[in-house]
């Protein structure tokens, strides 16, 4: 009966939805529901790869064996960013973190992203390591026609990246797009080129980080939509088969760690100020990949 | 395992010699049919589809169900529907227990889905709400323990349905929205829409033609075209 008054609620919201999504501070794209307003998956994949071909995939030198990643998701930044500098603050003050990923949904809506930039910026910068965080787009980067934003901003959002230790282990980072929630067809194919490379050489790791999550095991996500059922299990099992370890992605703004054979998913918490647990992740890279959700302080 | 191997077995025996129709309000008749299709989504690319369905009313207050599906994207169905139903002065009431098997080969997955809904038809229209179950099992067992199973409980499954004309008469046009059909149960927020017809050719064969459409990323702010699917068939009513 519970299940039942969830989903009549949520079916309200959906229309509340529609009628507050044509409102001068609308933050639900009406149209882009019905019809699609960002450029198509496929459109997206080759401005990314555009990219990617004048500025090849970077190695980036971790200073210890068992190195940390700070990952992040869904900050839904608009005018307020508390959340989102106190995790830039952590990130950069930790000297084991030679990386940071953000996976998606950094902006709320429309005219946001000077807001994520000027915050990024007002965070002064660590000159004892370098600072770098990976991004992909999630559905509300791209939602009222804002990929183009994206892309001068953020430049790709489908790409991987290597970190290397100092006794020379390897670890694979690959960042996809599912921003509509497909990969579409050339990303795919994309994927599975990565991967079957990925899997002849020696990495010691392969990590996966993307917007959109594989599964709906409670009513947490609300009206947040996962992929084709087909694209679920495809995608898993391309994951599982080629060595992938773990997978994080965001989206449903809900903690969840889920083992598909012998792929862990992990949705992160996301980090917006209106959020009573706002949280991220603190991956520890060694032999293994251990992890540990780090609670924000709420704002006040 | 073995037990889980022999339920599974019997299960398929149970549906093996059966097949499938559209049900509606006023069928009387037990009926065959046969539909070929082709499909295509980004996922797999294009696919050949073909159903075998049957349609059992097995007296005025019970209606029974089957379909079966093979595709050439090595994705293969199994379900049955059960359906106590119940006549009002304008129309009919029924409940559906809709059990469903899918073993998505090509992925090494195996997905069972059991659906409970409560349904309303007169004759333009059908409207039906329910919960829906699914597990989602990554193959081959014997790499599986009980934490490797996946259960997504109680999604919402829904399906509205017009007819262009009563649903007794011998040729009609429907279009529904639904995020389940005969052949798979989506996600209640991919809803999946179709447009199809049958015409009655005589009193015991009737032509069948149908198109299914199903978007990616609707409530994602991102709709896009996903997959999309015709077939075309007859059904054989004794």
């Amino acid at each position: 009966m519970k299940n039942i008054y969830i989903y009549l609620g949520s079916l309200f919201l959906v229309l509340g939805s529609i009628f507050t999504a044509c409102g001068p501070d609308a933050r639900l794209d009406l149209v882009g529901n019905i019809i699609g307003s960002a450029p198509r998956t496929d459109v997206r994949f080759a401005d990314s790869e555009k990219y990617n071909a004048e500025h090849p995939f970077v190695t980036i030198k971790a200073p210890v064996e068992n190195y940390r990643v700070y990952v992040c998701t869904d900050t839904h930044i608009t005018t307020d960013f508390y959340n989102w500098q106190n995790f830039i603050r952590a990130y950069r003050a930790d000297l084991l973190c030679p990386v940071a990923l953000h996976l998606g949904d950094i902006v709320d809506a429309s005219n946001h992203y000077p807001d994520v930039v000027n915050s990024f910026n007002e965070v002064p910068s660590n000159p004892l390591k370098p600072d770098t965080i990976m991004l992909v787009a999630g559905n509300h980067d791209i939602c009222f026609k804002q990929w183009d934003e994206y892309l001068e901003n953020f430049k790709t959002s489908v790409y991987y990246f290597i970190v290397e230790t100092p006794l020379g282990q390897k670890d694979l980072f690959i960042m996809y797009d599912s921003a509509d929630g497909t990969l579409g067809k050339k990303q795919l194919q994309w994927m599975r080129n990565t991967l079957e490379w990925a899997s002849k050489q020696n990495f010691r790791h392969i990590v996966a980080g993307s917007h959109t999550h594989f599964f709906m095991r409670d009513n947490s996500q609300g009206i947040a939509t996962n992929y084709p059922i087909e694209e679920t299990y495809t995608l898993l099992r391309l994951f599982q088969s080629h060595g992938v370890d773990i997978l994080f992605t965001g989206h449903s703004h809900s903690r969840e760690v889920t083992l598909f054979d012998e792929l862990t998913c992990i949705i992160v918490d996301s980090m917006t100020d209106e959020d009573k647990k706002p949280a991220y992740l603190i991956a520890i890279m060694g032999e293994t990949i251990d992890y540990e959700f780090v609670n924000l302080p709420i704002k006040l | 395992m073995l037990l889980f191997r022999v339920h599974l077995l019997l299960f398929s025996l149970l549906l093996a010699p059966m097949a499938i129709a559209q049900v509606q309000l006023g069928d009387t008749a037990y009926s065959i049919s046969l539909h070929a299709g082709y499909g295509h989504n980004l996922t797999y690319g294009s696919m050949a589809n073909f159903d075998i369905d049957a349609f059992m009313p097995i007296n005025q207050h019970f209606e029974m169900q089957a379909n079966v599906r093979m595709s050439t994207a090595n994705v293969h169905t199994m379900g049955v529907q059960l359906r106590p139903k119940f006549a009002l002065p304008v129309g009919e009431m029924y409940i559906e227990d809709r059990l469903m098997a899918r073993f998505v080969a090509r992925d090494q997955v195996n997905e069972f889905l059991h659906a409970i809904s409560l349904g309303y038809r007169m004759q333009y229209v059908n409207v039906q709400f329910g919960l829906i179950n699914r597990v989602m099992m990554p193959l081959p067992y014997e790499r599986n323990t009980l934490d490797k199973y996946i259960v997504e409980p109680f999604q919402l499954l829904y399906r509205v349905e017009g007819f262009v004309r009563p649903v007794t008469s011998p040729w009609n046009i429907a279009i529904a929205i639904s995020n389940a059909d005969n052949y798979m149960i989506e996600r209640p927020w991919t809803p999946m829409l179709y447009l199809g017809g049958w015409y009655d050719v005589n009193e015991h064969w009737r032509v069948r033609l149908s198109g299914k459409y199903k978007n990616a990323g609707m409530f994602h702010m991102n709709a896009h075209y996903y997959a999309a699917e015709v077939r075309v068939g007859g059904e054989y009513r004794f």
